[in-house]
């Protein structure tokens, strides 16, 4: 193997839940730093760089709030910058540290941050300000209702039914179980599910991810440093990332850029990803997945992406519990974005959750001799899509 | 040099003070990242990965870089951003470059100034417990630490007001039209009437490329990334000394450190330093080794660093000269690359090989880079 890999030698998570009355903004983020600087076995004398991992600085009420994060991630007179890409930021935020490595510029850098989406008051209230102000702010769009109309267009294109949804809360609940950082952990049935009451057709409440607070950390280094200090890691062998257009009717209509059925983008970027990675057959190459999907609907047109479906045919093989934990090829063995939504972090818990996984530390929630990992992030109006393949 | 690939700067686009509402932020994205391909010789097909740096508060979206995808050739591309600071942005690009894994990277950042009340939204980023009710604008850090550095400096004020001078007098060379605005009367104390400028809408696009990626297009006028320091400061201000800039002294070291630059005053061609106030340029002289404190007063009475002089400092007119508020860091650093690429017009020093491009941003000076560029690929300075 090539001795200029990246690989990632600590992780840190929050207990998630819905409100942390006993921790401030920047406690969360030291919470989850000092558990990954604690996992890498270093001192903060180690750390050369720090990527901080924040999306909208409206959802915890502070602008630039990264500044005041400066001295929980151990900053101080060290390199450092703030990623945003919407919900895809975790997931950036890795690839920005990552490039921090592989330049050659830094051998350690901590990527780290935390989100308090549970006190925030309404996410979606802010989440509406993700759009043009002009032109589509007044709708009032949301998250929820534009990956509804996502929904509703892949149930035309492809059949998936609204019980096919509810499959997805119901695995994904299952695996939450048998993870302690998962936000819902509550085992639900299809009944379940469809007794919830709807929030925007065809979503129900039990469809939707939940508006988490905790943090997420990250050390990443150099192949030297970690053959010099003999430490254990796994590999970064992939990464990309890759946007659609901001205009949501331009995913829509006659001969859309980009259908908003599917997940234009986050194929091409994980097209991209295997490419640096070598895998040119996913379903049969990659071991376990852990995709960035808040709402059940959006799971499928995820898993078609990673190419380990045609398109649309990732519901017959969810009917079939291939996607299952102990299945053919288990997504989201952690309950995935759809039990925990700490925005800020998710796309990083993604990566995280992944690397445990490939490193053989997920605990109850183990994917059994898995070796080559994937995971993804969504941010924007499902714009930014960010990819990566993570190796023992 | 530390990186696996040496970034060089083959283009710059830098859109000073854009008046009027006859372009929406779109159409100025658009236009400027044209002008900064056109300036590069190539199209947004060569374009591998972009990273734009732009602020929430001040585009008044909840993740402004959303807007962006569409101008600036996003769509179908790798695109990251940088909230934190433009000048994060360029680091970014420059390390994207650096790792071989891009052949080329565009760097886009702007600042507008449709916001209601700029200070209001610069408060938000106050701790909201202990500090928002202060009040506490950019601009009243500045002061303070312009305050700070009259305590401690005898004289400072006279020689803030020279400096703030010099940057006129450069701007008037440079960036001749529209004349500049300053704050109206003392901005905050001890920030003297005319030494402090209104922020103005602006916009800068930046392209590098691989050595490879420039030698296969034949392209000329390069500025090669040499060294590249970036650091930041704690995060509440009395927690800081603020009549000191040890982030940027971090900063300098790295960069000088990758250059090789032992000698600053000797080794360096022309600087460009962001001084929202001429205090913080004073202050930056310091940090970076250009001059100690104890000279300052000697230095700006000689013209050390007037354009006549040893080591020009801000032959751009600097952010005395226009001010968009959020994108002065970058325009620093592509001030420098268009001197070290002798693009730089009407204020261009007559043989420039190596340039040094400081930014800060942030309450204070919270966050300091400091980047150096020379014309010869590989050479250290």
């Amino acid at each position: 193997m090539s001795g200029d890999r990246v690989g990632i030698i600590g992780i840190g998570q929050s207990k998630f839940t819905a409100r942390r009355d006993d921790a401030s903004y920047p406690d969360l983020v030291r919470e989850a730093v000092v558990t990954a600087m604690n996992d890498a076995g270093l001192t903060f004398d180690d750390l050369q760089g720090v990527v901080y991992s924040l999306s909208p600085d409206a959802m915890v009420g502070i602008g630039n709030a990264e500044r005041l994060g400066v001295d929980a991630v151990g900053a101080g007179n060290k390199r450092f910058l703030r990623i945003n890409t919407g919900g895809a930021t975790g997931i950036s935020s890795v690839a920005a540290a990552y490039y921090h490595i592989a330049s050659g510029a830094c051998d350690v850098v901590l990527t780290a941050g935390a989100d308090k989406v549970g006190e925030c008051g309404d996410s979606q209230t802010v989440l509406n300000k993700i759009w043009d102000p002009t032109y589509e702010r007044q709708l009032p769009l949301g998250t929820i209702n534009m990956l509804a109309m996502s929904g509703v267009r892949y149930m035309n294109v492809y059949g998936m039914t609204e019980e096919d949804m509810a499959l997805v809360t119901v695995k994904n609940r299952r695996q939450a179980y048998l993870n302690p950082n998962a936000h819902l952990r509550t085992l639900v049935t299809v009944e379940d599910v469809f007794a919830s009451r709807y929030i925007c057709w065809p979503l129900k409440l039990l469809d939707c991810c939940p508006q988490s607070s905790g943090g997420g950390a990250m050390v990443l280094a150099s192949e030297k440093f970690i053959k010099d200090r003999k430490l254990e890691a796994v590999w970064i062998t992939g990464l990309a990332h890759c946007s659609e257009t901001y205009w949501l009717g331009d995913r829509m209509g006659r001969n859309p850029e980009a259908d908003h059925a599917d997940a234009f983008a986050l194929g091409r970027s994980f097209q991209r990803a295997y490419k640096m990675a070598g895998i040119t057959d996913p379903f049969k190459q990659v071991h376990v997945a852990e995709l960035y999907a808040p709402f059940s609907n959006t799971e499928y047109h995820s898993i078609d992406a990673a190419g380990f479906a045609e398109r649309g045919a990732s519901v017959a093989m969810m009917r079939e519990g291939q996607f299952e934990l102990g299945g053919r090829l288990p997504v989201n063995p952690s309950g995935g974005t759809l039990c925990t939504n700490a925005i800020a972090v998710t796309a990083m818990i993604r990566v995280a959750e992944v690397a445990l996984q490939v490193w053989g530390r997920a605990g109850r929630h183990q994917v059994k001799g898995a070796r080559v990992g994937i995971a993804s992030g969504n941010g924007g109006d499902h714009q930014f899509f960010g990819t990566m393949v993570v190796e023992a | 040099m530390a990186y696996k690939v040496q970034p060089g700067v083959i283009g710059c686009a830098i859109r000073p003070a854009i008046a009027g509402n006859d372009r929406s932020l779109e159409e100025i994205l658009y236009e400027t990242t044209q002008q900064a391909l056109n300036d590069a010789g190539v199209t947004i097909d060569d374009i591998d990965g972009i990273v734009v740096g732009c602020n929430d508060q001040l585009d008044g979206r909840a993740i402004s870089v959303m807007m962006a995808s569409g101008p600036v050739g996003g769509v179908d591309r790798d695109i990251l951003s940088t909230p934190s600071g433009s000048e994060h942005a360029f680091i970014l690009g420059a390390l994207r470059v650096a790792t071989g894994q891009f052949r080329t990277q565009l760097v886009v950042a702007w600042s507008p100034t449709e916001a209601s009340s700029i200070p209001e939204a610069e408060r938000l980023a106050a701790d909201p417990y202990f500090h928002r009710r202060l009040p506490l604008d950019e601009l009243a850090a500045h002061a303070m630490q312009a305050g700070v550095l009259e305590n401690a400096v005898a004289g400072i004020g006279d020689l803030a007001e020279a400096v703030a001078e010099k940057n006129r007098r450069h701007g008037a060379i440079a960036y001749p039209d529209p004349p500049v605005r300053s704050q109206p009367g003392p901005a905050r104390w001890p920030l003297a009437a005319g030494t402090t400028t209104m922020p103005v809408t602006g916009c800068v696009a930046m392209v590098l490329g691989t050595a490879d990626f420039i030698a296969e297009h034949g392209l000329a006028d390069v500025a090669w990334v040499r060294g590249m320091g970036w650091a930041t400061e704690p995060s509440f201000l009395g927690d800081r000394d603020l009549g000191t800039a040890p982030a940027l002294q971090a900063a300098a070291r790295q960069a000088y450190g990758e250059a090789g630059i032992t000698d600053p005053t000797g080794q360096l061609d022309v600087v460009e330093i962001t001084d929202a106030t001429p205090y913080a340029e004073l202050l930056a002289y310091e940090a970076l080794g250009l001059c100690d404190r104890n000279d300052w007063a000697a230095r700006v009475r000689d013209g050390s660093f007037t354009h006549e002089g040893r080591l020009p400092v801000n032959l751009s007119g600097g952010v005395q000269t226009f001010n968009p508020v959020f994108c002065t860091g970058l325009i620093r650093i592509a001030e420098i690359a268009n001197q070290v690429r002798g693009r730089a017009g009407a204020h261009q020093r007559r043989t420039v090989r190596s340039g040094l491009a400081q930014a800060a941003s942030g309450f204070a000076m919270q966050y300091q880079a400091a980047i150096v560029f020379g014309n010869e690929k590989g050479a250290r300075a």
